[in-house]
């Protein structure tokens, strides 16, 4: 299993453990605090699934170079990188966040949600020509050689 | 990958795109108030996220790469895989557009139609959870 999916499924399940604890905390009113419900369904959906189908898709999907590289996987580097940052920075500003507010909770969370959205968009260009037949995979394999 | 699987798993990657582009308009929505209009946007957010995301990439993943039935040595009858695939997303886009016409019974239909995509994939699978290993 490369690092690059090692790292995934791990930072996946500290979310996942994370999205637990948050759980937990919904259910006690003194530990009750803002944005707590979308913060709970984000580390479970985001932090946890999002991130290890992400992982094991990197890994599973035909068309991956077995020679690990920052070059060879920048864009799953990428994904990585601003997914985890993106997310956990949501975690930590979000409950800071309201209307009136201090400018600067505000300006991070806005950070949050790019850094989310490059995540999802440098997976989607590592991972869409990586869905092929057999056909186009040999082809692929011939064309390389 | 067949056919069936690279469409169920680029039409997840279109349907994450557009949900997350999405939801990063509301969290920006949360930081600078642009309209509170943006909020009528959260159902097809949280639709296309689990359904239209989530849930049809590993349907699409599972029909590739789940044992093939022994006797045949294919992926069961072809033609309800098609029906899996056009049911799971007209059950998605239905469901998606039932808030936004009131009185119609899109909602309902849609979820039927997402039931019977999962029904389906249950009857093409169930025969594949098996294990090569005879002893």
């Amino acid at each position: 299993m490369p690092l690059i999916t090692r790292l995934f499924i791990k930072s996946g399940l500290i979310f996942f453990f994370i999205s637990l604890l948050i759980g937990i905390a919904a259910q006690i009113q003194s530990l009750y605090f803002p944005a707590i419900i979308p913060l709970f369904w984000h580390t479970l959906m985001v932090g946890w699934i999002t991130q290890i189908i992400m992982g094991v898709s990197m890994w599973m999907f035909p068309g991956r170079k077995k020679e690990e590289s920052f070059q060879n996987q920048k864009w799953g580097w990428i994904t990585y990188v601003f997914l985890n940052t993106g997310l956990a920075l949501r975690v930590i500003v979000e409950p800071f966040v309201n209307v009136s507010g201090p400018e600067f909770w505000k300006m991070l969370l806005v950070i949050s949600a790019v850094f989310q959205f490059v995540a999802v968009c440098s997976y989607v260009i590592e991972i869409w020509p990586r869905v092929m037949s057999p056909k186009q995979r040999i082809k692929k394999k011939r064309a390389a050689s | 990958m067949t056919i069936i699987s690279r469409l169920m798993i680029r039409l997840s990657l279109v349907y994450l795109l557009i949900g997350l582009s999405i939801g990063v308009l509301l969290l920006i929505n949360k930081a600078w108030l642009i309209s509170p209009l943006l909020w009528f946007l959260l159902p097809i957010h949280i639709e296309f996220m689990i359904f239209g995301w989530i849930i049809q990439f590993t349907l699409g993943v599972a029909y590739w790469i789940l044992p093939r039935v022994l006797e045949t040595k294919g992926r069961g009858n072809v033609k309800l895989a098609w029906l899996m695939l056009a049911s799971v997303n007209t059950g998605i886009i239905l469901v998606t557009i039932s808030g936004y016409f009131p009185g119609n019974n899109f909602g309902f239909a849609g979820r039927i139609l997402e039931t019977l995509a999962v029904l389906l994939f249950i009857a093409l699978h169930w025969k594949r959870v098996v294990t090569y290993n005879r002893s």
